[in-house]
């Protein structure tokens, strides 16, 4: 007579604790899947770079007299020289990564026809932004060094 | 010992017909009830159904687009793991290899222009059969979710093509990938990302060229087969090609009575599934409810050994047959070796893609981003969205004239746009006409 209560009470969380145990079972292996694929994603994207560096020397200012505008494609930056401000402006395209020329009226891309001014913004085409301006420094041996990585406002230039 | 002598020497005997006999499991059949019984018990030929629709049949129906894009499919595998022994996916060497597959390598040229018109030929039969598939409305349920892989299949068709393109390592394929990854790098919040993990790098270098060399000959195919199966798979579960109405629901013969009896003795293991092929039916039957169309013979359904199995030979034929003729006429373009600093004016995608670059030329965001993914969105959904259950089976319904006429005009634009942008576009991406 007790015992069948017992039983009865004791059936209900058994399959409470059953199912709990499934649900648990699912979670961590789902939950393995999950950590596996991030491990795989951090696994594929690269943490070093085999291709050039994004900071880089290029020069003592004085190779760069004052008004010109010299594009360096291999590094893809166009150093500009006013006076004795500098900067570094960037010939990747906007729109789809082509190498941009200095034109007489600023930038041209040769792929769709983008067209910028002297300062990188958007004069006409399907470019969606301005040119990045990058942080230029002077180093102690007196070169100058473009860091790509660090992206500065439009019309910061370094004096030197 | 004389005993032991004589089974010894039995065995030697018997070896040819029994090595024979543990390979294929019944004789080479000569009824269609023998041949029945062998389509199920061979691997490559159960795969086949045993019996298929005339419908299916028809040339005019299916014009054998999905078989097609498949034997394309084997074709690229068969000569892509062959240029595989000479290619090495390196910078330096790449485009060295190329000019190696022309000058030194025995039918390099013919393997290189094989691989390369298939899958442009592949690309364009898969966008095909999709059309055919919908213009007879065949995603109509129980065929929704085959419809979903088929679209599936379509953009790993188009990434393993896109993957390729880059291989070559010249002008052509560098600029290419520079603009196509660029439009990837569009896309909101992951576009970044995705960018620099496809390429491994902050432009198309040796990292890009590495991963993308992965993805096309391992990754890509890899998936694009354990897609292909499930495909193939579904459309034997849905009960075959998509058929009209009063088709998909015929009167319906009991077996024995379409089944020859024949005189060929038949293997032990195949009799099991010849002897009690009702049976086997029931309990898939009682599996799949009352959907199951087999265990009972449809009207209008032929043997596929050997109808089925002789188009299929046709259509392979003709493949091979189509993509060597092409090749022996044109060649695969090779341009100049990489130059980073001179970027080709105009800088083209591959012409599949050119659709989508002119539509970028327009707006970067929604003609290379936000256009095709509310499109490849609508092509999941379309099963989902469309419920109608008229006009299927049949080319271009009038029951279907709305849908049909929706989907004829996205082919359309999107077919103008690639013309457009192929042949209508030159330096800076200016109109240009080419005549």
């Amino acid at each position: 007579m007790g015992m069948t209560a017992t039983e009865t009470r004791s059936t209900e969380p058994q399959i409470g604790r059953r199912r709990f145990l499934a649900w648990l079972s699912g979670l961590g292996i789902a939950g393995s899947a999950a950590l596996g694929s991030l491990a795989t994603f951090f696994f594929i994207r690269p943490r070093t770079t085999y291709g050039q560096p994004n900071r880089f020397k290029i020069g003592r200012p004085d190779e760069f007299p004052s008004g010109s505008r010299i594009a360096i494609d291999p590094k893809r930056v166009c150093i500009v020289r006013e006076g004795n401000k500098v900067a570094a402006i960037s010939t990747t395209c906007t729109h789809l990564g082509c190498i941009i020329a200095p034109s007489a009226t600023g930038f041209q891309c040769p792929c769709h026809g983008s067209r910028f001014d002297v300062d990188g913004n958007v004069t006409g085409g399907p470019a969606p932004k301005a040119l990045a301006w990058y942080a230029v420094t002077l180093t102690p041996s007196g070169e100058l060094e473009v860091d790509k990585d660090n992206e500065i406002q439009t019309g910061t230039y370094l004096s030197v | 010992m004389s005993k032991e002598q004589n089974s010894i020497g039995k065995s030697v005997v018997d070896l040819p017909a029994n090595v024979t006999r543990s390979i294929f499991r019944n004789p080479l059949p000569s009824s269609d009830r023998g041949r029945a019984a062998t389509s199920f018990t061979n691997f490559f030929l159960h795969v086949q159904p045993v019996r298929v629709s005339r419908q299916a049949l028809r040339p005019s129906y299916t014009m054998g687009l999905g078989l097609i894009s498949f034997f394309l499919f084997v074709i690229l595998t068969v000569t892509g793991v062959l240029l595989m022994f000479y290619y090495v996916p390196s910078t330096t060497q790449a485009y060295d290899r190329m000019l190696d597959l022309r000058s030194s390598v025995v039918f390099g040229v013919i393997l290189r222009n094989m691989h390369r018109w298939a899958a442009h030929g592949m690309v364009a039969c898969v966008f095909l059969h999709m059309c055919r598939v919908f213009f007879t409305g065949s995603y109509k349920p129980p065929r929704e979710f085959n419809w979903v892989i088929g679209v599936c299949l379509f953009g790993l068709t188009l990434l393993s093509s896109f993957t390729g393109y880059l291989l070559p390592w010249d002008q052509l394929a560098f600029w290419a990938i520079t603009v196509g990854t660029s439009i990837a790098g569009y896309a909101p919040l992951v576009g970044k990302a995705i960018k620099f993990i496809l390429l491994g790098d902050a432009t198309v270098g040796q990292e890009a060229l590495l991963r993308f060399y992965v993805l096309h000959v391992v990754v890509l195919p890899l998936v694009l087969t354990i897609f292909v199966a499930v495909h193939f798979w579904r459309i034997r579960k849905d009960g075959g090609l998509a058929k009209p109405e009063t088709e998909a629901a015929p009167k319906r013969v009991p077996v024995q009575v379409e089944i020859q009896e024949d005189a060929v003795p038949i293997a032990a293991s195949g009799s099991v599934a010849v002897a009690a092929p009702v049976r086997k039916f029931t309990i898939q039957g009682l599996v799949r409810g009352p959907l199951i169309k087999v265990g009972k013979l449809e009207e209008d359904t032929v043997f596929s050994w050997p109808n089925l199995l002789i188009a299929e030979l046709v259509v392979l034929l003709l493949t091979i047959a189509g993509v060597m003729l092409v090749s022996f006429f044109f060649n695969a373009p090779l341009e100049q070796p990489v130059n980073v600093m001179h970027p080709p004016n105009p800088a083209k995608a591959p012409w599949y893609f050119l659709g989508l670059q002119e539509q970028v030329s327009y707006s970067a965001f929604w003609g290379g981003i936000g256009v095709p993914g509310i499109e490849v969105l609508l092509l999941l959904l379309l099963p989902y969205i469309d419920r109608g259950k008229e006009g299927v089976g049949r080319w271009f319904a009038r029951q279907r004239i709305f849908a049909n006429s929706i989907f004829l005009f996205f082919v359309l634009v999107n077919i103008y746009l690639i013309v457009i942008g192929t042949f209508f576009r030159g330096a800076n991406w200016q109109f240009v006409s080419p005549f």
